[in-house]
């Protein structure tokens, strides 16, 4: 209150700011108004920005998604209702992309998460050492995605590649190189995001770590708790929050991987490791059929929507256990 | 004491082996740049070689090296300036208001990054088409802004919520506009989040490519779609590949590695 009648009174002694303060009606605007409309100002053009670019697009995908709509020819263009997304349920194509995705989102999370805390729980005591490694861990996650794709195309090509050579001469994988078989190509697109984006979750789970109160980790070490005790009674459920938080963020990614796919097989061999953006793309901007490419998409960002809400919940209820909040 | 000495150095080894197994497969694209030709796929790889810039010279004779670098610059310049002047005025507003919105905005914001690319790629590409922006880099611009402000916004108001308000309560009892409070108070004491800010847009707009490949044309294509297209040509080695991949990896790697520190506290700030 006090801080208000200061401005007040300086608004008083400074004629040109109350003046700029004054309204077209002549009142003048309280100084808590005046705040209220400053805050709304800033706020304006990136609202107006994001539902100009982002949400109207995002709209007219859903209006696209009911009819049957194709570029390369716009004038038949009718509305079919639901009848994409019911081509979406029972297409046998899409819904393998649907299962390759859920596949690849699950055992590359998994596998990122565990990795990742291990490397985390390494890296947690603060030396010099430690903040270099993880300078030089972070550098994939700064690669392009599509060099990503390259570089392990080139190292697992069967005839020269550093390690496909080998793959292939030990019998270990196909003659034709890890790409050439449905399973092993899914796998490898698997193993190529584990190593792209391990760095990122240890790098979260280390910030958490970090976050512990070292209170109850000494009180704990004193009472004689072994570190296994200590990991599994204090850390995890203490970690729990960033634990969910981490997973969040890489599910949503995982699940919207296109770029590594499309350099490396393209969603072949046939459609064994096709996902669901790579088909919407694939659908849309390269065979032009808007409508169902859209209905892909939307199911896609209806996918992603569960899966954020889902662990939204999660994370509340692992924050309260962990805060007592 | 042996016995914890023993584990220490148990974490330091799998840190080293962690460190070669995400280290070594950007090492070998980085050298494969350096190495003629018959030696980038010997087996085993030849550790010891003469360095030579042949494979440069076949990347400036195949591809126009300037102007796809003035593309990728420009997209990213562009993006960087667009969502960092759109995004860290908004991200102050709402950390800074008491309005029940506010907190819903902000999660406005952070939902539209989780949007998958595609969904909102198809309708702008048509829109693009009929205002006759398709082919440009500023259509790459707009819509890259579109996600960036949206990340930026969100990361900006963590950043201003942790803030002391205080310092901008002095600044407006010395006679600061409620703009110059903003603007010579709250932003300098918050400079660390708008680097990492930046740093983050940089990122994804310099290394996306699905954009670009559909929004722009020959001419105003940026390196990653020059990459991509140049992967499916024959006359292409991997030698020559890689030395284009380096333009567009090495660059960012070195940024990030001296402003690391802004890099993992972004990344992390942007969780807890």
């Amino acid at each position: 209150m006090e801080f208000n009648r200061d401005l007040v009174d300086s608004a008083a002694i400074f004629p040109g700011r109350a003046a700029s303060a004054t309204s077209a009606s002549g009142a003048a605007l309280s100084y808590s108004d005046r705040r209220r409309l400053f805050l709304v100002l800033m706020t304006i053009p990136a609202v107006a920005y994001v539902i100009a670019v982002g949400v109207w697009p995002l709209t007219k995908g859903i209006w696209y998604s009911l009819y049957d709509y194709s570029l390369l020819r716009p004038a038949r263009a009718h509305f079919v209702g639901l009848g994409n997304y019911a081509d979406v349920l029972t297409d046998p194509v899409t819904r393998q992309a649907f299962f390759n995705t859920a596949i690849f989102t699950v055992c590359a999370v998994a596998v990122e998460l565990l990795l990742g805390f291990a490397i985390a729980l390494a890296l947690w005591r603060d030396d010099r050492f430690n903040r270099m490694c993880l300078a030089l861990i972070l550098i994939p996650v700064t690669i392009t995605p599509l060099v990503v794709g390259l570089i392990f195309r080139a190292l697992l090509m069967p005839e020269y590649g550093l390690i496909g050579y080998y793959l292939a001469e030990f019998g270990l994988s196909n003659p034709h190189g890890l790409f050439a078989e449905g399973p092993s190509a899914l796998a490898t697109l698997i193993f190529i995001d584990i190593w792209e984006w391990t760095p990122l979750v240890a790098l979260i789970l280390l910030a958490g770590l970090k976050a512990l109160p070292g209170d109850i980790l000494e009180a704990a070490r004193v009472d004689g708790a072994s570190a296994t005790q200590r990991l599994r009674m204090i850390v995890i459920p203490l970690m729990a929050p960033t634990i969910v938080l981490a997973l969040t963020l890489r599910m949503i990614d995982a699940f919207r991987i296109f770029d590594t796919v499309y350099v490396t097989t393209g969603g072949g061999p046939g459609n064994a490791t096709n996902t669901l953006m790579l088909h919407a793309v694939k659908q849309g901007l390269e065979f032009f059929n808007i409508g169902l490419a859209s209905a892909i998409a939307n199911v896609t960002l209806i996918c992603i929507a569960v899966i954020a809400t889902g662990f939204v919940v999660l994370f509340r209820q692992a924050d309260r256990r962990a805060h007592g909040r | 004491m042996t016995a914890r000495n023993l584990s220490r150095l148990g974490e330091r080894a799998f840190v080293l082996v962690m460190v070669a197994f995400f280290l070594l497969p950007f090492l070998w694209l980085a050298t494969a740049a350096y190495k003629p030709s018959r030696d980038i796929f010997s087996i085993p790889p030849t550790l010891l070689f003469r360095p030579t810039l042949e494979q440069f010279s076949t990347v400036f004779r195949l591809f126009d090296v300037r102007s796809l670098l003035t593309s990728s610059l420009m997209i990213a310049a562009g993006s960087v300036g667009l969502s960092l002047s759109l995004g860290v005025p908004a991200g102050y507003a709402l950390a800074r208001s008491t309005s029940r919105y506010a907190i819903g905005a902000a999660y406005f914001f952070m939902a539209i990054r989780m949007v998958p690319a595609v969904a909102a790629l198809i309708p702008f590409y048509l829109m693009m088409r009929d205002v006759g922006l398709l082919g440009s880099w500023v259509s790459v611009v707009l819509i890259n802004s579109m996600l960036n402000a949206a990340f930026v916004t969100f990361m900006m108001f963590l950043y201003f919520r942790s803030l002391p308000k205080e310092l901008e309560e002095a600044a407006l009892t010395d006679g600061c506009t409620l703009f110059g409070a903003f603007w010579r108070a709250a932003l300098p004491a918050v400079r660390s989040g708008v680097i990492a800010s930046a740093l983050f847009c940089l990122i994804f707009s310099w290394n996306d490519f699905l954009y670009p490949m559909f929004l722009t044309r020959l001419d105003s294509k940026p390196l990653s779609v020059a990459l991509l297209s140049a992967f499916g040509t024959k006359d292409i080695t991997w030698g020559a590949l890689g030395a284009l991949a380096h333009f567009s990896t090495i660059p960012i790697v070195l940024i990030v590695l001296a402003l690391n520190r802004y890099f993992v506290q972004g990344l992390t700030k942007g969780i807890h």
